[in-house]
């Protein structure tokens, strides 16, 4: 590993290629971001092909929705217009470019599997707005995951097909058939956005908790046995056995922890147990993830030049995922919170002054550190109500059971954000911790916790006396969310 | 919430006594200036003297001449207070995440004024008139809404209102620009910008900036103001639905209301009758003997909403005009049952939010059970067989291209979306500073959790409206000679001026959602109803017996 490391500036910029490859997370983090996308010609040729056995007559908005759109007789753009107008009834604030240009991403892998019957300029239309920078306005509430988000996806539909109302110099509009215009929207691809976001942000806090679990046990002198590779092995969760070869790669050497028989505290000790669990949530979340991101939410479908009417729109799986990560992300933001408490605590931590100052009692020190952990855990408590436990009927009895997985991927994103500042303030109060420790030891650091503690020096500084620690807070939080080096 | 507007020829006078909800909504929206009542400047001044005085002693005041929390235990030489303060205020500035708007910020700011202007906190007027000054050029403190625990008090988002007070080059602060726009300043240039010098703190001022949940109760007090104006919308947009939906009155009579006389209850069947007063739809299809809950049961449900805003409200109003910092100096107090008589300092828990955390909880669970009858109204206006014949789907000329199917998934969402923020944030508790503060509120969690609830609701109810005016225009075509109830005329008309006003040919089905919510939360959707409405406990508007 090197330092300095910011992972953020070696985020892929590069053209994504569409294609019969399997589509990662980080290939729709890159897209996101700002990646442009480039889409194989045997993708176009497929979905060319496939358009045009499409049987004859077949005007599946006229007949499938005649009842939404009252009038029958309807038929070609006018319909398409209304129906994407229609559709466009979201509320709230809108969501984050990154989230809508990972929506538009996921569409068009939609699109690309040919089964949507829609032509390649569909596909090729979004990924010129994409790679033109146009990113529609898309407020943030109101889609219940089933059939598909379709409030949301209607607003990327009226800006690829010109029904906002706008010119644009550079880019001319999709005509769209009735077929097309379902296949926009009738699929759950802004929770997988969303979903996908959450992922990569949860894998790069959680890799910033392990830095900072590593610090906590040097610093607090954890007892070592509870990193015991017997111990760990015995267990039989591999996330578990992991989380220890990494805190016994952070703590090598260390001259701080001790082996004794005194067992510490649960948040020290149980750490491997915890942090494994989380871990293993983690790559299940993004493994349901990458199969969604892979497959085909839309209906009908087709196969063979003939129609199927499924089910394949519902966010059922998104949902379940959002909300088993949301609990796991709270679990760490509990352990964390824990452990900043033990460091501040003068009776916890292994003798270090209380609140981590010297000359208590006209300075609070790290006081409110902790205060600001314990607020945001506590939010992060209320986000991990699962969304999917909802249903509520919907359409004249039609879609009586729905997802709700953009409201749990929303939650889940937003408990990221607590999580950040979290993980943060456990750095920011160990390295406070291990600039004690040296003074009052002369020991020699672990080579990667005294890097570590390098880095967010470099960002805030020692506290002799009470200081301001919002910014500091803000500073080691950026440094979380644009992830630390990974340990193997 | 209407902004700006025209500034009130009376300045609203501070003593800790007298803040009023109008009050509070006055300063919140900038209609008025705030000005220190010259008896309550007395009277801070007799417990500013007395802490001065303390300090020349070594009798132990916690946090005069101790440290905070469990450091009380370490004793401060004198000569140390005006640093401990500074200290304080700077090491408690750990807010983060989104930032207060304007009006809570105000209102968090006027609070805080009114508990020191009780006299009851030891700290000098200067303090309080900078806090008014602030209050009156608009010129106030960036506060990060994140990260407070509603006790001991909202410390961290107070003390970033210290951080500007102090002129500390890290506390920040945010004006109005001419556009309307904000815009942020650091805090010596605020100040200078304000025209008022940096405050050089003395002792128990840190305290007295910090100590009390005035972030929890601004938000809590700007819920009821909207909340209250919600529920009458609520009600309104109900009697739209009954009279599309043919409903039956006798579920409102007053004599089944006195039989089950909860207040709540009583005033919604009342308001109902009135709004829907003269109308010829309800009662017109013989055969049918009752709705279905949604309609029948609103005033079981909306007055349990309604009992349950005034209780809140009940909560709320007894901390505007609370002292609520720690240690608070009481001088009148001659008899205390132990310890030194002249030792005037009472150290207490007023700072503790538990009383806002439990009401606002309470608030968004009332507020979640409006928007979920209203939603379920939806589904019957735009659902063909529950619909007592209305086209399915409220599809037709003139309408949202594809009728109302698709906003009443969207209110099916957000109502979705309140169940998990109903969850109530004040029983969960997690100990801080060395578990000598070991139980604490989460009352601005709360708080801000029931401000989302308020504003998916208030959406909810717009969408119903919006169902509610295009489906009664269903029943006109099929009843020309039809009256609707007097209330609900006025209703629909109001619904299609925000339509007609809030409309382009590009605008979308969300936006005219959004404008009419709007409209719900500045008391604009009521336009022409409150004479209507709203009884006492005891008698109606037109002096009748409820």
């Amino acid at each position: 590993m090197n330092w300095p490391f910011n992972k953020a500036t070696d985020l892929q910029i590069e053209t994504i290629h569409i294609n019969s490859t399997p589509f990662t997370c980080e290939m729709l983090g890159s897209v996101a971001q700002g990646a442009p996308i480039e889409l194989d010609a045997a993708i176009i040729e497929l979905m060319n092909q496939n358009a045009e056995s499409t049987p004859a007559n077949s005007h599946i908005l006229a007949s499938k929705r005649h009842w939404l759109t009252g009038d029958p007789s309807q038929s070609g753009k006018n319909l398409c217009q209304s129906f994407i107008l229609g559709h466009c009834a979201g509320v709230g604030t809108p969501f984050s470019e990154e989230i809508v240009r990972g929506a538009m991403m996921a569409r068009v892998k939609v699109l690309s599997s040919g089964f949507t019957g829609s032509r390649g300029i569909v596909a090729e239309k979004l990924a010129e707005m994409l790679n033109l920078g146009i990113t529609p306005v898309v407020p943030s509430q109101g889609s219940v995951g089933a059939a598909g988000d379709l409030a949301p996806m209607s607003y990327i539909a009226r800006t690829l097909c010109g029904y906002d109302g706008k010119q644009r110099e550079n880019f001319s509009p999709l005509i769209p058939t009735d077929k097309e215009a379902l296949a926009l929207i009738n699929g759950i691809s802004l929770s997988a956005s969303i979903a996908a976001l959450a992922v990569l942000k949860a894998e790069r806090i959680f890799n910033a908790a392990l830095w900072a679990a590593g610090l906590t046990m040097e610093v607090v002198r954890a007892q070592s046995q509870c990193l015991d590779e017997r111990a760990l092995r015995s267990r039989r969760h591999p996330e578990v056995e992991e989380v220890g070869v990494i805190l016994r790669t952070l703590l090598a050497d260390s001259q701080r922890v001790l082996d004794t028989n005194k067992p510490d505290a649960f948040s020290i000790r149980a750490t491997p147990s915890v942090m494994g669990a989380i871990w293993r949530t983690i790559r299940f979340a993004k493994e349901e993830v990458e199969r969604e991101l892979n497959g085909v939410s839309d209906n009908p479908l087709l196969f063979d030049g003939e129609w199927i009417e499924a089910g394949n729109f519902h966010g059922a799986s998104i949902g379940l995922a959002m909300d088993h990560l949301a609990t796991a992300l709270t679990q760490l933001a509990t352990l964390s919170e824990r452990r900043t408490f033990r460091m501040t605590h003068g009776k916890l931590s292994n003798n270090l002054p209380s609140f981590l100052v010297e000359g208590t009692g006209l300075n609070s020190g790290f006081m409110l550190a902790q205060y600001t952990a314990a607020a945001l855990a506590s939010e992060c408590k209320g986000l991990a109500h699962p969304a999917s436990a909802d249903s509520i009927p919907t359409v004249q009895h039609h879609e009586d059971h729905v997802s709700m997985s953009p409201i749990a991927a929303r939650k889940t994103l937003q408990i990221t954000e607590c999580l950040a500042d979290i993980i943060a303030i456990e750095l920011l109060v160990g390295a406070q911790a291990l600039d004690l420790r040296k003074k009052e030891d002369n020991h020699t650091t672990p080579i990667h916790l005294h890097e570590l503690h390098a880095q967010i020096r470099e960002d805030v500084p020692f506290w002799q006396d009470d200081g301001v620690l919002h910014p500091a807070i803000r500073s080691l939080s950026v440094m979380v969310r644009n992830g630390l080096p990974t340990i193997y | 919430m209407h902004s700006g507007g025209a500034i009130s020829i009376h300045p609203i006078i501070l003593n800790g006594e007298s803040l009023t909800l109008e009050s509070i909504e006055a300063v919140a929206l900038g209609q008025c200036i705030v000005e220190l009542c010259p008896l309550a400047k007395e009277k801070m001044l007799q417990s500013y003297q007395w802490v001065q005085d303390v300090c020349k002693t070594n009798k132990p005041v916690y946090g005069v001449n101790t440290g905070f929390g469990s450091l009380a235990r370490v004793s401060i030489p004198p000569s140390k207070s005006s640093q401990l303060s500074t200290n304080l205020i700077r090491s408690h500035a750990a807010g983060v995440g989104p930032i207060a708007d304007l009006q809570t910020t105000r209102t968090m700011v006027l609070l805080r004024a009114n508990a020191l202007a009780k006299g009851v906190s030891g700290c000098r007027p200067l303090l309080v008139e900078n806090l008014l000054h602030l209050l009156n050029v608009n010129i106030l403190p960036k506060i990060p809404m994140q990260g407070s625990c509603g006790s001991s008090g909202d410390l961290a988002p107070l003390a970033h209102l210290g951080l500007m007070l102090i002129g500390d080059p890290l506390g920040e602060a945010m004006v109005v620009e001419d556009s309307g726009e904000l815009s942020y300043l650091d805090a010596p240039t605020a100040l200078k910008k304000a025209g008022i010098a940096p405050l050089i703190l003395e002792a128990k001022d840190g305290l007295a900036i910090t100590n009390g949940a005035q972030l929890s109760t601004a938000i809590a007090t700007l819920n009821i103001i909207e909340g209250k104006r919600l529920l009458l919308a609520g009600e309104l947009a109900a009697s739209m639905s009954m009279e599309a939906l043919l409903g039956i009155s006798r579920a409102f009579h007053p004599a089944v209301h006195n039989m089950r006389p909860y207040l709540g209850a009583k005033q919604c069947a009342y308001n109902i009758r009135r709004l829907t007063k003269g109308s010829t739809l309800m009662d017109s299809v013989p055969e049918k003997l009752q709705d279905a809950y949604s309609i029948r049961c609103t005033p079981q449900v909306l007055g349990a909403v309604r009992d349950m805003i005034r209780f809140v409200e009940s909560q709320i109003s007894v901390e505007w005009n609370s002292a609520t910092d720690n240690p608070l100096i009481l001088l009148d107090v001659h008899d205390a049952s132990q310890g030194d008589p002249e030792n005037k300092a009472f150290s207490a828990g007023m700072f503790h939010g538990e009383p806002i955390g439990m009401a606002m909880d309470s608030f968004k669970i009332a507020v979640s059970e409006l928007a979920n009858l209203s939603e379920r109204r939806q589904y019957r206006l735009t659902t063909g067989n529950l619909s007592q014949l209305l086209p399915p789907g409220l599809v037709g000329k003139d309408r949202p291209a594809i009728g109302m199917i698709v906003p009443q998934t969207t209110a099916a969402a957000l109502v979705s979306e309140n169940k998990a923020l109903a969850w109530p944030a004040s029983v969960d508790s997690i100990p801080t500073c060395e578990d000598q503060e070991d139980h604490i509120a989460m009352s601005t969690v709360a708080a801000r959790r029931a401000r989302d609830v308020l504003h998916n609701a208030t959406k909810v109810v717009a969408i119903e409206l919006m169902s509610a005016a295009h489906a009664l225009s269903f029943r006109l075509d099929e009843r020309p000679d039809a009256q609707l109830g007097i209330g609900v005329s006025h209703g629909v008309s109001n619904v299609r001026k925000c339509l007609a006003e809030s409309s382009s040919p590009f605008s979308t089905i969300g936006e005219q959602i959004e404008a009419i919510a709007e409209r719900i939360q500045n008391g604009d959707m009521l336009h022409n109803l409150p004479h209507l409405l709203d009884p006492s406990d005891s008698c109606t508007p037109d002096g009748e017996a409820l």
